[in-house]
Protein backbone atom coordinates (compact mmCIF):
# COMPACT_ATOMS: atom_id res chain seq x y z
CA UNK A 1 0.00 0.00 0.00
CA UNK A 2 2.74 2.44 1.00
CA UNK A 3 4.65 1.60 -2.15
CA UNK A 4 1.69 2.51 -4.38
CA UNK A 5 1.05 5.82 -2.66
CA UNK A 6 4.78 6.56 -2.58
CA UNK A 7 5.15 5.97 -6.30
CA UNK A 8 2.10 8.08 -7.09
CA UNK A 9 3.42 10.92 -4.93
CA UNK A 10 6.88 10.67 -6.50
CA UNK A 11 5.33 10.75 -9.96
CA UNK A 12 3.27 13.77 -9.05
CA UNK A 13 6.35 15.61 -7.72
CA UNK A 14 8.42 14.68 -10.78
CA UNK A 15 5.68 15.73 -13.17
CA UNK A 16 5.20 19.00 -11.32
CA UNK A 17 8.89 19.78 -11.47
CA UNK A 18 9.45 18.75 -15.05
CA UNK A 19 6.28 20.09 -16.56
CA UNK A 20 6.62 23.22 -18.65
CA UNK A 21 4.67 26.24 -17.49
CA UNK A 22 1.98 25.77 -20.11
CA UNK A 23 1.36 22.12 -19.23
CA UNK A 24 -0.95 21.23 -16.37
CA UNK A 25 -0.78 17.78 -14.82
CA UNK A 26 -4.27 16.60 -14.04
CA UNK A 27 -5.49 14.28 -11.35
CA UNK A 28 -8.66 12.42 -12.20
CA UNK A 29 -10.25 9.08 -11.51
CA UNK A 30 -13.13 7.78 -9.47
CA UNK A 31 -14.36 6.81 -6.05
CA UNK A 32 -16.80 3.94 -5.94
CA UNK A 33 -18.67 1.74 -3.57
CA UNK A 34 -20.05 -1.59 -4.76
CA UNK A 35 -22.42 -3.97 -3.07
CA UNK A 36 -22.86 -7.47 -4.50
CA UNK A 37 -25.00 -10.45 -3.67
CA UNK A 38 -23.98 -13.50 -5.68
CA UNK A 39 -25.76 -16.73 -4.90
CA UNK A 40 -26.59 -15.42 -1.44
CA UNK A 41 -23.02 -14.39 -0.58
CA UNK A 42 -22.82 -10.68 0.12
CA UNK A 43 -19.73 -8.56 -0.39
CA UNK A 44 -18.87 -4.88 -0.40
CA UNK A 45 -16.08 -3.12 -2.25
CA UNK A 46 -14.93 0.43 -1.64
CA UNK A 47 -12.57 1.46 -4.44
CA UNK A 48 -10.46 4.45 -5.35
CA UNK A 49 -8.85 4.93 -8.77
CA UNK A 50 -6.52 7.92 -8.90
CA UNK A 51 -5.33 8.74 -12.43
CA UNK A 52 -2.45 11.10 -13.14
CA UNK A 53 -1.76 12.55 -16.59
CA UNK A 54 1.24 14.87 -16.86
CA UNK A 55 2.06 16.23 -20.31
CA UNK A 56 5.68 17.26 -20.79
CA UNK A 57 5.49 19.42 -23.89
CA UNK A 58 3.62 18.33 -27.01
CA UNK A 59 5.28 14.93 -27.43
CA UNK A 60 5.77 13.44 -23.98
CA UNK A 61 3.18 12.26 -21.52
CA UNK A 62 3.47 10.49 -18.17
CA UNK A 63 0.36 8.57 -17.12
CA UNK A 64 -0.41 6.51 -14.06
CA UNK A 65 -3.46 4.85 -12.60
CA UNK A 66 -3.41 3.34 -9.15
CA UNK A 67 -6.14 1.15 -7.72
CA UNK A 68 -6.89 0.58 -4.08
CA UNK A 69 -9.67 -1.92 -3.86
CA UNK A 70 -11.26 -3.16 -0.69
CA UNK A 71 -13.11 -6.43 -0.39
CA UNK A 72 -15.39 -6.95 2.61
CA UNK A 73 -17.23 -10.24 2.90
CA UNK A 74 -18.36 -12.83 5.41
CA UNK A 75 -15.67 -15.23 6.58
CA UNK A 76 -17.43 -18.36 5.27
CA UNK A 77 -19.27 -16.89 2.32
CA UNK A 78 -22.81 -16.90 3.73
CA UNK A 79 -22.01 -16.96 7.43
CA UNK A 80 -19.52 -15.75 9.98
CA UNK A 81 -18.26 -12.26 10.73
CA UNK A 82 -17.38 -9.79 8.01
CA UNK A 83 -13.69 -9.52 7.20
CA UNK A 84 -12.07 -7.00 4.94
CA UNK A 85 -8.84 -6.54 3.07
CA UNK A 86 -7.49 -3.79 0.84
CA UNK A 87 -5.43 -4.58 -2.22
CA UNK A 88 -3.42 -1.79 -3.88
CA UNK A 89 -2.07 -2.13 -7.40
CA UNK A 90 -0.99 -0.16 -10.43
CA UNK A 91 -3.09 -0.53 -13.56
CA UNK A 92 -0.63 1.52 -15.56
CA UNK A 93 2.47 3.59 -15.03
CA UNK A 94 3.77 4.58 -18.42
CA UNK A 95 5.70 7.13 -20.42
CA UNK A 96 4.30 7.93 -23.86
CA UNK A 97 6.18 9.50 -26.71
CA UNK A 98 3.76 10.85 -29.29
CA UNK A 99 6.11 10.68 -32.28
CA UNK A 100 3.73 11.96 -34.94
CA UNK A 101 0.11 11.71 -36.01
CA UNK A 102 0.43 7.95 -36.56
CA UNK A 103 2.77 6.58 -33.90
CA UNK A 104 2.85 6.67 -30.11
CA UNK A 105 5.56 4.71 -28.31
CA UNK A 106 4.79 3.59 -24.77
CA UNK A 107 7.23 2.21 -22.23
CA UNK A 108 6.45 1.00 -18.73
CA UNK A 109 3.37 -0.67 -17.36
CA UNK A 110 0.26 -0.35 -19.50
CA UNK A 111 -3.19 -1.88 -19.88
CA UNK A 112 -3.01 -4.92 -22.15
CA UNK A 113 -4.69 -3.96 -25.44
CA UNK A 114 -6.78 -7.07 -26.04
CA UNK A 115 -10.21 -6.31 -27.53
CA UNK A 116 -11.63 -3.12 -25.98
CA UNK A 117 -13.09 -3.86 -22.55
CA UNK A 118 -9.83 -3.71 -20.60
CA UNK A 119 -8.67 -0.36 -21.96
CA UNK A 120 -11.91 1.50 -22.44
CA UNK A 121 -14.22 0.43 -19.67
CA UNK A 122 -12.91 1.34 -16.25
CA UNK A 123 -15.65 1.06 -13.65
CA UNK A 124 -16.73 4.69 -14.00
CA UNK A 125 -17.53 4.11 -17.69
CA UNK A 126 -18.64 0.46 -17.83
CA UNK A 127 -22.40 0.10 -18.10
CA UNK A 128 -22.57 -2.90 -15.74
CA UNK A 129 -20.65 -3.52 -12.54
CA UNK A 130 -19.45 -7.05 -13.34
CA UNK A 131 -16.76 -7.67 -15.91
CA UNK A 132 -17.64 -10.11 -18.69
CA UNK A 133 -16.84 -13.77 -18.01
CA UNK A 134 -14.32 -13.86 -20.88
CA UNK A 135 -12.43 -10.83 -19.53
CA UNK A 136 -9.37 -12.90 -18.38
CA UNK A 137 -8.84 -14.18 -21.94
CA UNK A 138 -6.07 -12.09 -23.44
CA UNK A 139 -5.56 -9.98 -20.31
CA UNK A 140 -4.00 -12.38 -17.83
CA UNK A 141 -2.20 -12.29 -15.54
CA UNK A 142 -3.20 -8.87 -14.18
CA UNK A 143 -4.83 -7.07 -17.17
CA UNK A 144 -1.61 -5.04 -17.40
CA UNK A 145 1.65 -5.62 -19.24
CA UNK A 146 5.18 -4.50 -18.41
CA UNK A 147 7.25 -3.70 -21.47
CA UNK A 148 6.81 -1.66 -24.62
CA UNK A 149 3.98 -0.83 -26.96
CA UNK A 150 3.53 0.95 -30.28
CA UNK A 151 0.06 2.23 -31.10
CA UNK A 152 -1.83 4.88 -32.98
CA UNK A 153 -3.94 5.67 -36.00
CA UNK A 154 -2.31 4.04 -39.03
CA UNK A 155 -4.62 5.70 -41.54
CA UNK A 156 -7.08 8.51 -40.96
CA UNK A 157 -9.71 9.47 -43.52
CA UNK A 158 -12.87 11.52 -43.16
CA UNK A 159 -15.04 8.38 -43.17
CA UNK A 160 -12.80 5.84 -41.46
CA UNK A 161 -9.80 5.39 -39.19
CA UNK A 162 -7.55 2.36 -39.05
CA UNK A 163 -6.09 1.92 -35.55
CA UNK A 164 -3.44 -0.48 -34.29
CA UNK A 165 -1.55 -1.52 -31.17
CA UNK A 166 1.37 -3.94 -30.85
CA UNK A 167 3.14 -4.80 -27.62
CA UNK A 168 5.56 -7.10 -25.85
CA UNK A 169 5.54 -7.79 -22.13
CA UNK A 170 7.91 -9.48 -19.71
CA UNK A 171 7.01 -11.69 -16.78
CA UNK A 172 6.97 -9.80 -13.49
CA UNK A 173 6.10 -11.23 -10.12
CA UNK A 174 6.72 -8.11 -8.03
CA UNK A 175 3.80 -7.39 -5.72
CA UNK A 176 1.32 -4.86 -7.18
CA UNK A 177 3.09 -4.94 -10.56
CA UNK A 178 2.47 -8.49 -11.83
CA UNK A 179 2.43 -9.19 -15.55
CA UNK A 180 2.75 -12.12 -17.90
CA UNK A 181 5.30 -12.79 -20.61
CA UNK A 182 3.38 -12.20 -23.79
CA UNK A 183 3.26 -10.40 -27.13
CA UNK A 184 0.32 -9.41 -29.23
CA UNK A 185 -1.61 -6.74 -30.99
CA UNK A 186 -4.92 -5.32 -32.05
CA UNK A 187 -6.22 -3.89 -35.32
CA UNK A 188 -9.47 -1.96 -35.64
CA UNK A 189 -11.50 0.11 -38.08
CA UNK A 190 -13.71 2.94 -36.85
CA UNK A 191 -16.39 4.53 -39.05
CA UNK A 192 -17.27 7.75 -37.15
CA UNK A 193 -20.20 8.79 -39.36
CA UNK A 194 -21.93 5.45 -38.80
CA UNK A 195 -20.74 4.99 -35.23
CA UNK A 196 -19.38 1.54 -36.05
CA UNK A 197 -16.12 0.00 -34.88
CA UNK A 198 -14.87 -3.51 -35.56
CA UNK A 199 -11.54 -5.08 -34.80
CA UNK A 200 -9.55 -8.14 -33.90
CA UNK A 201 -6.92 -8.99 -31.29
CA UNK A 202 -4.23 -11.61 -30.98
CA UNK A 203 -1.92 -12.60 -28.15
CA UNK A 204 0.82 -15.15 -27.86
CA UNK A 205 1.12 -16.02 -24.19
CA UNK A 206 4.70 -17.16 -23.64
CA UNK A 207 4.39 -18.79 -20.22
CA UNK A 208 3.13 -22.19 -19.03
CA UNK A 209 3.94 -23.87 -22.33
CA UNK A 210 2.73 -21.03 -24.53
CA UNK A 211 -0.69 -20.56 -26.06
CA UNK A 212 -2.44 -18.51 -28.70
CA UNK A 213 -5.37 -16.29 -27.80
CA UNK A 214 -7.55 -14.43 -30.29
CA UNK A 215 -10.57 -12.19 -30.12
CA UNK A 216 -12.79 -9.86 -32.04
CA UNK A 217 -15.01 -6.93 -31.06
CA UNK A 218 -17.82 -4.82 -32.41
CA UNK A 219 -19.33 -1.53 -31.28
CA UNK A 220 -22.24 0.44 -32.72
CA UNK A 221 -23.57 3.78 -31.56
CA UNK A 222 -26.05 4.85 -34.28
CA UNK A 223 -25.85 8.67 -34.33
CA UNK A 224 -29.63 9.35 -34.45
CA UNK A 225 -30.54 7.29 -31.39
CA UNK A 226 -28.94 7.03 -27.92
CA UNK A 227 -28.25 3.33 -28.26
CA UNK A 228 -24.91 1.75 -27.42
CA UNK A 229 -24.35 -1.79 -28.65
CA UNK A 230 -21.13 -3.65 -27.94
CA UNK A 231 -20.00 -7.22 -28.34
CA UNK A 232 -16.82 -9.19 -27.93
CA UNK A 233 -15.71 -12.72 -28.63
CA UNK A 234 -12.53 -14.33 -27.32
CA UNK A 235 -10.96 -17.74 -27.73
CA UNK A 236 -8.21 -19.43 -25.74
CA UNK A 237 -7.20 -23.03 -25.10
CA UNK A 238 -8.84 -22.71 -21.68
CA UNK A 239 -12.21 -21.74 -23.10
CA UNK A 240 -14.09 -19.40 -25.37
CA UNK A 241 -17.10 -17.16 -25.16
CA UNK A 242 -18.86 -14.00 -26.13
CA UNK A 243 -20.92 -11.19 -24.68
CA UNK A 244 -23.40 -8.80 -26.27
CA UNK A 245 -24.47 -5.66 -24.45
CA UNK A 246 -27.02 -3.00 -25.31
CA UNK A 247 -27.52 0.27 -23.42
CA UNK A 248 -30.26 2.76 -24.15
CA UNK A 249 -30.88 6.29 -22.87
CA UNK A 250 -34.55 7.17 -22.59
CA UNK A 251 -34.34 10.36 -24.64
CA UNK A 252 -32.39 11.27 -27.73
CA UNK A 253 -31.49 14.72 -26.46
CA UNK A 254 -28.00 15.11 -25.05
CA UNK A 255 -29.29 17.70 -22.61
CA UNK A 256 -28.55 16.09 -19.25
CA UNK A 257 -31.02 18.29 -17.38
CA UNK A 258 -34.00 16.02 -17.84
CA UNK A 259 -34.50 12.74 -16.03
CA UNK A 260 -35.06 10.61 -19.17
CA UNK A 261 -31.63 11.57 -20.51
CA UNK A 262 -30.09 10.69 -17.18
CA UNK A 263 -31.63 7.22 -17.12
CA UNK A 264 -30.06 4.35 -19.00
CA UNK A 265 -31.24 0.75 -19.34
CA UNK A 266 -28.65 -1.94 -19.94
CA UNK A 267 -28.90 -5.60 -20.91
CA UNK A 268 -26.10 -8.08 -21.46
CA UNK A 269 -26.10 -11.69 -22.55
CA UNK A 270 -23.01 -13.86 -22.36
CA UNK A 271 -22.04 -17.46 -22.88
CA UNK A 272 -18.84 -19.23 -21.95
CA UNK A 273 -17.74 -22.66 -23.16
CA UNK A 274 -14.90 -24.27 -21.26
CA UNK A 275 -11.97 -25.82 -23.10
CA UNK A 276 -8.86 -27.39 -21.59
CA UNK A 277 -8.20 -25.42 -18.42
CA UNK A 278 -4.63 -24.19 -17.99
CA UNK A 279 -3.06 -23.10 -14.69
CA UNK A 280 -3.91 -19.57 -13.61
CA UNK A 281 -6.20 -18.82 -16.56
CA UNK A 282 -8.83 -17.32 -14.18
CA UNK A 283 -11.65 -18.83 -16.25
CA UNK A 284 -14.70 -20.77 -14.97
CA UNK A 285 -14.30 -24.51 -14.64
CA UNK A 286 -17.66 -25.17 -16.32
CA UNK A 287 -19.79 -23.79 -19.11
CA UNK A 288 -21.68 -20.67 -18.06
CA UNK A 289 -24.69 -18.83 -19.46
CA UNK A 290 -25.60 -15.49 -17.94
CA UNK A 291 -27.84 -12.54 -18.56
CA UNK A 292 -27.81 -9.20 -16.76
CA UNK A 293 -30.23 -6.33 -16.74
CA UNK A 294 -29.44 -3.00 -15.15
CA UNK A 295 -30.45 0.61 -14.73
CA UNK A 296 -27.99 3.49 -14.51
CA UNK A 297 -28.86 6.96 -13.35
CA UNK A 298 -26.49 9.87 -13.96
CA UNK A 299 -26.82 12.39 -11.15
CA UNK A 300 -25.34 15.91 -11.38
CA UNK A 301 -21.71 16.50 -10.44
CA UNK A 302 -20.43 13.28 -12.04
CA UNK A 303 -22.18 10.90 -9.68
CA UNK A 304 -23.69 7.75 -11.11
CA UNK A 305 -25.90 5.08 -9.58
CA UNK A 306 -25.93 1.56 -11.01
CA UNK A 307 -28.22 -1.27 -10.11
CA UNK A 308 -28.37 -4.61 -11.87
CA UNK A 309 -29.77 -8.09 -11.65
CA UNK A 310 -28.25 -11.11 -13.31
CA UNK A 311 -28.98 -14.78 -13.50
CA UNK A 312 -26.18 -17.26 -14.00
CA UNK A 313 -26.71 -20.80 -15.25
CA UNK A 314 -23.94 -23.36 -14.96
CA UNK A 315 -23.69 -27.08 -14.13
CA UNK A 316 -21.98 -26.11 -10.87
CA UNK A 317 -24.50 -23.54 -9.67
CA UNK A 318 -27.47 -21.50 -10.81
CA UNK A 319 -27.34 -18.17 -9.03
CA UNK A 320 -28.93 -14.76 -8.81
CA UNK A 321 -26.46 -11.87 -8.93
CA UNK A 322 -27.46 -8.47 -7.60
CA UNK A 323 -25.17 -5.46 -7.90
CA UNK A 324 -25.37 -1.90 -6.69
CA UNK A 325 -22.77 0.78 -7.22
CA UNK A 326 -22.27 4.47 -6.54
CA UNK A 327 -19.51 6.13 -8.54
CA UNK A 328 -18.11 9.61 -8.23
CA UNK A 329 -15.83 10.71 -11.03
CA UNK A 330 -13.44 13.56 -10.36
CA UNK A 331 -10.98 15.66 -12.36
CA UNK A 332 -8.93 18.61 -11.20
CA UNK A 333 -5.48 20.08 -11.79
CA UNK A 334 -2.70 18.44 -9.81
CA UNK A 335 -1.74 21.72 -8.17
CA UNK A 336 -3.86 24.60 -6.86
CA UNK A 337 -4.38 27.66 -9.03
CA UNK A 338 -3.95 25.92 -12.36
CA UNK A 339 -7.67 26.02 -13.11
CA UNK A 340 -7.52 29.19 -15.19
CA UNK B 1 -31.59 -19.38 -22.25
CA UNK B 2 -32.84 -19.31 -25.86
CA UNK B 3 -36.16 -17.84 -24.75
CA UNK B 4 -34.35 -15.19 -22.76
CA UNK B 5 -32.16 -14.33 -25.72
CA UNK B 6 -35.16 -14.05 -28.00
CA UNK B 7 -37.02 -11.89 -25.45
CA UNK B 8 -34.05 -9.54 -25.01
CA UNK B 9 -33.51 -9.24 -28.75
CA UNK B 10 -37.23 -8.56 -29.15
CA UNK B 11 -37.12 -5.72 -26.63
CA UNK B 12 -34.04 -4.26 -28.28
CA UNK B 13 -35.60 -4.39 -31.74
CA UNK B 14 -38.82 -2.85 -30.44
CA UNK B 15 -36.97 0.06 -28.88
CA UNK B 16 -34.88 0.62 -32.01
CA UNK B 17 -37.81 0.33 -34.37
CA UNK B 18 -39.71 3.01 -32.47
CA UNK B 19 -36.89 5.42 -33.18
CA UNK B 20 -35.80 4.31 -36.62
CA UNK B 21 -39.18 3.62 -38.14
CA UNK B 22 -41.33 6.11 -36.28
CA UNK B 23 -44.43 7.16 -38.21
CA UNK B 24 -44.27 10.66 -39.66
CA UNK B 25 -46.16 13.20 -37.64
CA UNK B 26 -49.40 14.52 -39.03
CA UNK B 27 -49.17 18.04 -40.55
CA UNK B 28 -51.08 19.48 -37.60
CA UNK B 29 -48.44 18.33 -35.11
CA UNK B 30 -45.28 18.88 -37.14
CA UNK B 31 -43.03 21.39 -35.46
CA UNK B 32 -41.12 23.58 -37.84
CA UNK B 33 -37.89 23.62 -35.89
CA UNK B 34 -34.69 24.25 -37.82
CA UNK B 35 -32.65 21.13 -38.36
CA UNK B 36 -28.91 20.76 -38.63
CA UNK B 37 -28.09 19.32 -42.04
CA UNK B 38 -24.94 17.22 -41.98
CA UNK B 39 -23.07 17.32 -45.25
CA UNK B 40 -20.87 14.24 -45.28
CA UNK B 41 -18.43 15.86 -47.72
CA UNK B 42 -17.60 18.66 -45.31
CA UNK B 43 -14.99 17.87 -42.61
CA UNK B 44 -16.64 17.10 -39.28
CA UNK B 45 -16.76 19.91 -36.75
CA UNK B 46 -15.16 19.68 -33.34
CA UNK B 47 -18.52 18.94 -31.74
CA UNK B 48 -19.24 16.16 -34.22
CA UNK B 49 -15.81 14.67 -33.62
CA UNK B 50 -16.34 14.91 -29.87
CA UNK B 51 -19.66 13.09 -30.11
CA UNK B 52 -18.28 10.45 -32.49
CA UNK B 53 -15.11 9.72 -30.52
CA UNK B 54 -15.60 10.76 -26.90
CA UNK B 55 -19.39 10.88 -26.50
CA UNK B 56 -19.80 7.21 -27.26
CA UNK B 57 -18.16 6.31 -23.94
CA UNK B 58 -18.78 9.23 -21.58
CA UNK B 59 -20.56 12.53 -21.10
CA UNK B 60 -18.89 15.88 -21.82
CA UNK B 61 -16.64 17.01 -18.96
CA UNK B 62 -17.62 19.81 -16.65
CA UNK B 63 -15.99 23.17 -17.19
CA UNK B 64 -12.26 22.83 -17.78
CA UNK B 65 -9.66 25.47 -18.44
CA UNK B 66 -7.91 25.37 -21.84
CA UNK B 67 -4.73 24.07 -20.18
CA UNK B 68 -6.65 21.27 -18.52
CA UNK B 69 -8.40 20.43 -21.78
CA UNK B 70 -5.01 20.15 -23.50
CA UNK B 71 -3.77 17.71 -20.85
CA UNK B 72 -6.97 15.67 -20.96
CA UNK B 73 -6.87 15.46 -24.74
CA UNK B 74 -3.25 14.39 -24.79
CA UNK B 75 -4.18 11.67 -22.31
CA UNK B 76 -7.20 10.60 -24.36
CA UNK B 77 -5.31 10.72 -27.63
CA UNK B 78 -3.20 7.86 -26.33
CA UNK B 79 -6.03 6.06 -24.51
CA UNK B 80 -8.71 6.27 -27.21
CA UNK B 81 -6.34 6.46 -30.19
CA UNK B 82 -7.63 9.76 -31.50
CA UNK B 83 -6.08 10.99 -34.71
CA UNK B 84 -4.06 14.23 -34.57
CA UNK B 85 -6.78 15.92 -36.64
CA UNK B 86 -9.50 14.81 -34.20
CA UNK B 87 -7.43 16.01 -31.24
CA UNK B 88 -6.99 19.48 -32.71
CA UNK B 89 -10.65 19.82 -33.72
CA UNK B 90 -11.90 18.69 -30.29
CA UNK B 91 -9.40 21.00 -28.57
CA UNK B 92 -10.84 23.95 -30.50
CA UNK B 93 -14.36 22.82 -29.60
CA UNK B 94 -13.74 22.38 -25.86
CA UNK B 95 -11.34 25.32 -25.46
CA UNK B 96 -12.16 27.80 -28.24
Amino acid sequence: MNRVWGMLFALLCAATGLSAQSDVPILSGALAFQGTSSGGANSFQPIIFPVLAAPLGDHWLVEARGEVQGFIARQNGNSGPYNGQFVPSFAYLQVDYIADSHVTVTVGRFLTPFNTYNERFPLWIANLVDQPIIFPIGTRTSASSNGGMVRGVALSRSKWNLTYAAYASVSTTTENLQSGRAAGGRLGIFLPQNGVEVGASYQRFLQTGGSNVAGTYFAWQPPPIPLDVRAEYAHSPGGQGYWIEGAYRFASSRDMNTWPTRLQAVARVQQYFKGNPTPMDFLPATNVNQFDFGLNYYLPHNVRLNGSYGRQYSPALNANIWNFEVTYRFLFPAWPGAHK
Amino acid sequence: MKKLLIALLGILLLVCSQKLFARPQTPATVQKTPKTVVNKNVPATGEQRFQANCGRCHNPPDSLSPREVKAVLQHMRVRAMLSAEDEQAILKYLAP
